[in-house]
């Protein structure tokens, strides 16, 4: 077996994998990274290296099998899915209804706890209305 | 955060797309204090006109991993943008904050900012 290919294979799934981890992390400390330029390098440079382990261990005459191809075509699934979902990130914004200044716009609909809720309860109180994408 | 807008009696109500009992078991995942609504019909996400098409969505094969909830299969829907709005006593409106990239949402220093600006 070719170690280099080997060795190759397995940093790039240790750096593609550490980049998707340290970005994880980030996510729950609420310090996701506006430009994540440096998690895209990384991502790029372990496709890179998983791309030249599978090719080189094909063109070899020495075969490493799956101690090659298995982290090589991990490591490239999960760096081209981070790169796939980096690229859905932006929002249409530019519809919004409402702006500072005007009156909140009425609405009803349930809680959590299947209890009818109307805006008029807002009244009387400081509100912080925070409209998400839902859990996950 | 939450003992920091306490200061100031601004109360937190979180809105989605989330049907009742993705809600509930959201709001016990994650030990949620806040008012959580429920709006799977998106009737108020299109009231306020924060609607994203196609946003990419992990709800299939979700699993927790050193406390972060993932999921392993992505799809599109219709949800919300992340908008946060502060309002007053009197149901003014008094700060948006909008999102032009879903993963970068109102941060705790923006928001205690915009209540302290508001109600300080």
């Amino acid at each position: 077996m070719n170690t280099a290919i080997i060795g190759m294979s397995a940093a790039s799934f240790v750096i593609v994998m550490g980049t998707w981890g340290v970005y994880l992390a980030s996510i729950p400390r609420g310090k996701v990274p506006v430009r994540p330029f440096g998690s895209v390098i990384m991502q790029c440079i372990g496709t890179g290296l998983a791309v030249l382990a599978i090719v080189w261990s094909y063109q070899g005459n020495e075969t490493s099998g799956a101690a090659v191809i298995v982290p090589a075509a991990l490591a490239l699934m999960m760096a081209l899915t981070f790169l796939w979902l980096l690229s859905q990130r932006k929002t249409p914004i530019g519809d919004l209804k409402v702006k500072v200044g005007d009156n909140l716009l009425s609405f009803k609909t349930t809680t959590s706890e299947g209890v009818g809720f109307h805006t008029d309860e807002l009244m009387g109180k400081r509100t912080l209305l925070k409209i998400f994408r839902g859990s996950w | 955060m939450q003992s920091d807008l306490d200061k100031y009696n601004v109360t937190v109500v979180a809105l989605s797309k989330d049907g009742l009992e993705v809600a509930a078991r959201h709001k016990i995942r994650d030990g949620l204090r806040l008012t959580l609504l429920s709006d799977p019909e998106l009737e108020v996400i299109r009231q306020y006109g924060v609607e994203h098409h196609k946003a990419v969505e992990f709800s299939k094969g979700s699993f927790m991993l050193f406390g972060i909830p993932l999921a392993l299969v992505p799809s599109f829907k219709t949800m919300a943008i992340p908008t946060s709005l502060l309002i007053d006593e009197k149901g003014v409106i008094r700060w948006i904050d909008q999102a032009d990239d879903y993963r970068v949402r109102s941060n705790e220093d923006r928001v205690l900012e915009a209540v302290k600006s508001a109600f300080g």
